[in-house]
């Protein structure tokens, strides 16, 4: 509340798929990899789980930045979920993208064996959306 | 194409022998009352009578596709309608609310339409039927055709299964666009001849013209500009009640995690110090939009029927025409093309979701 831009610890939070980003998220633990504090991750058997309307609550009750992201397109566990799951995010994406609403919310693909590019993708998404600033629906009645 | 030119008379003929023939085993058609136009449903041949008075009628109510919604019956239903309600009805289709074989879907050409209340208010001015002359003359009198129409790109009757296009004079070409048009057309007792109603050079100028006036129309490009745009929303939901594409039996926003109340929203307040009721305004159409992105086919039942005349053209048939873009989507244009959320390509959209 009253935060000013780049000087505020955001909330962000992550909707990522059990096999790949969420493994990930383990080996960058283990590896001892450090990232900001901010994300908080929920996880979900799949990217193709992830319901527009998550994200979309997420936002309207304060969030600062929402990241959807699960195994590569290909790579599925579930063989083809995260083309499905494709498919909405981007429909998502664009709408937001009209309403300019689309600059809080990312997606990523990041596999099991990229600890290092899952630490790396969370400092900058914390970096970026420290530029965006603080969510202003949180001083808002909505 | 397989079709026949006939005089504004013979139309009585052509319905009452698709009904007569069992083509259909009902029809629901636009009716005459007065000044105005409304939809029944038919059984009995001798209940049509002079239906070139309505059926060209430029008023919309509802949204014909809306009627049929989740009729998931064997009887045969003949919908009579205008290109946007056709489009709605292949979408149900798609989206299993309506049975293929249980449809024969009529489409009357269309110049634009007033809501239905202007039109019965105006119906002195207007008129059975208007052109594109005559919509101009009239907004020069201050009697405008609805939003929706202005940014319509596909008015002339090219989709479902028998279209009803109408010609110079007293004249309408009625032609079969599937073999069960053909065929009912057939049944009815017209002999169909090879006809040309494809008028491309007609249709890139409706496009153009509504391409334009939608780049006209003001933008809801931020989320002040979205809050202010929704700020007289009471969230009564008629805009989704109205839509035929929006067909949820059981409503995310009727349930106690959408439409919160009582204890619920004594403890979202607590957690936000204070909340919006009714609640959920936002999510609400942000939701909606999403839900209806692939298969809205930009009717505008939505503005008509919202009771306090948020001019929600601006809003759902815009945003959602950018997906159906991405998509390379046109909903309602084939009943066999996939909804773009059933289907995907291996390598596609990564530039969305930059």
């Amino acid at each position: 509340m009253g935060e000013e831009k780049g000087d505020f610890e955001p909330k962000i939070v992550g909707f990522t798929c059990n096999w790949c980003t969420y493994a990930g998220a383990d080996l960058a633990g283990t590896s001892r990899k450090k990232y900001p504090p901010n994300v908080r991750l929920i996880r979900m058997m799949c990217t193709a789980r992830f319901d527009p309307m998550f994200a979309l609550k997420a936002l309207l009750n304060g969030a600062d930045g929402v990241f959807i992201s699960g195994c590569h397109p290909g790579e599925c566990h579930y063989i083809k979920g995260n083309f499905y799951a494709r498919r909405r995010i981007a429909a998502m994406r664009t709408i937001l993208k009209q309403l300019g609403l689309d600059n809080r919310v990312k997606s990523y693909w990041i596999s099991a064996s990229e600890g290092d590019k899952f630490a790396t993708t969370m400092k900058n998404i914390t970096e970026e959306i420290k530029a965006v600033g603080p969510n202003p629906v949180r001083d808002e009645i909505l | 194409m397989k079709g026949t030119e006939l005089n504004y008379g013979d139309l009585e003929g052509v319905l009452k022998g698709l009904l007569e023939s069992k083509a259909v085993d009902c029809l629901i058609m636009p009716r005459r009352v007065g000044n105005s136009v409304s939809y029944m449903l038919v059984r009995d041949k001798d209940k049509i009578t002079a239906p070139e008075s309505a059926i060209f009628a430029p008023s919309f109510g509802v949204n014909a596709a809306n009627i049929v919604k989740g009729w998931l019956i064997d009887e045969k239903v003949g919908i009579v309608a205008k290109p946007c309600e056709t489009r709605a009805a292949i979408e149900l289709i798609k989206l299993t609310q309506l049975k293929e074989d249980s449809v024969l879907l009529i489409t009357v050409d269309c110049a634009g339409t007033y809501a239905n209340e202007v039109y019965a208010a105006n119906y002195a001015d207007i008129g059975d039927q208007v052109d594109s002359a005559k919509i101009k003359e009239l907004a020069g009198k201050g009697i405008s055709i609805r939003d929706a129409c202005t940014i319509c790109e596909n008015r002339l009757a090219d989709v479902g299964d028998i279209a009803i296009a109408q010609a110079n004079g007293e004249k309408a070409v009625v032609a079969g666009l599937t073999d069960k048009g053909v065929e009912a057309l057939t049944a009815a007792g017209l002999s169909l001849e090879d006809k040309d109603l494809e008028r491309e050079a007609e249709k890139e100028q409706i496009a153009a013209e509504a391409k334009a006036n939608l780049e006209a129309l003001p933008k809801i490009d931020s989320e002040a500009a979205l809050e202010e745009f929704l700020r007289d929303c009471i969230v009564c939901k008629n805009c989704r009640d109205v839509c035929p594409v929006c067909y949820c039996k059981d409503c995310f926003f009727d349930q106690p995690l959408g439409n919160p109340a009582g204890g619920d929203l004594l403890n979202l307040a607590e957690t936000r110090g204070a909340v919006a009721v009714p609640a959920n305004q936002l999510l609400y159409h942000l939701t909606r939009v999403y839900h209806v992105c692939t298969s809205c086919v930009a009717c505008g039942a939505c503005e008509d029927a919202c009771p306090k005349d948020i001019p929600l053209t601006r809003y759902y048939p815009v945003i959602t025409k950018k997906v159906q873009e991405i998509f390379e989507y046109v909903p309602g244009k084939d009943v066999k093309e996939p909804l773009p959320f059933t289907t995907y390509e291996d390598d596609e959209l990564e530039e969305c979701l930059k």
